[in-house]
């Protein structure tokens, strides 16, 4: 699953760390989504979205889907 | 790198465990006479390290259920599940030259949990290089 965790990061002026500290979970975590290398569960996923102010959709794309 | 409370409680409660173990190894390696027959005080001193192995499972269960970072728990669950299969890959293929061959050595069941350690740490290594993860929670080996 692709995503704009990246993009969305860097328009807010965020470091992973700060994001990772808004969701709760570790910097870490947040490089690994951000990389595609780990899909975030819904609840997560929801949070992400919260935090961002954005729907779900409009911050992770299915495989194949242009950012 | 920052270690998340859970990590901690773990490795505070793994120190104590293993203390007890090595204390209980050493104390029944001195006091048991293996050419005796088994008796009372042969299973009680036995018993210390082996009931301390039993605390460290559930110990790194309990690390498992709190490890609140669904990410890193799933790090450390692939882990598990790698120490795992290592461990019944190495004991079968032995298992079965034992069953074959009466030359080779036996491999005594007290070294299951130990290679299931070393799967731990095999684990670690699949998640860091191969699996692309960069920064390991630094849990459970």
């Amino acid at each position: 699953m692709n995503n704009r965790l990246k993009v969305l990061r860097a328009e807010r002026d965020w470091s992973q760390q700060d994001l990772a500290d808004r969701l709760g979970v570790s910097r870490q975590s947040v490089n690994a989504i951000e990389k595609g290398r780990y899909d975030p569960s819904l609840p997560l996923a929801f949070t992400i979205a919260d935090v961002f102010g954005l729907p779900i959709e409009a911050i992770f794309l299915r495989d194949g889907d242009s950012e | 790198m920052a270690r998340n409370p859970a990590t901690i409680r773990y490795n505070r409660r793994m120190a104590a465990i293993m203390a007890v173990y090595i204390a209980g190894i050493m104390l029944a390696s001195l006091v048991i006479d293996r050419a005796a027959p088994l008796g009372p005080i042969t299973i009680g001193l036995t018993l210390l390290p082996g009931l301390a192995i039993v605390a460290a499972i559930g110990a790194i269960g309990r690390f498992l259920t709190e490890l609140a970072d669904e990410y890193l728990r799933m790090l450390e669950v692939r882990k598990v599940i790698i120490a795992t299969g290592v461990t019944l890959a190495i004991t079968s293929v032995w298992g079965l030259l034992e069953l074959y061959s009466a030359s080779l050595p036996r491999l005594p069941v007290f070294y299951v949990f130990p290679i299931w350690c070393g799967g731990l740490f095999v684990g670690q290594i699949v998640n860091r290089f191969w699996l692309g993860d960069d920064d390991d929670v630094g849990g459970c080996a």
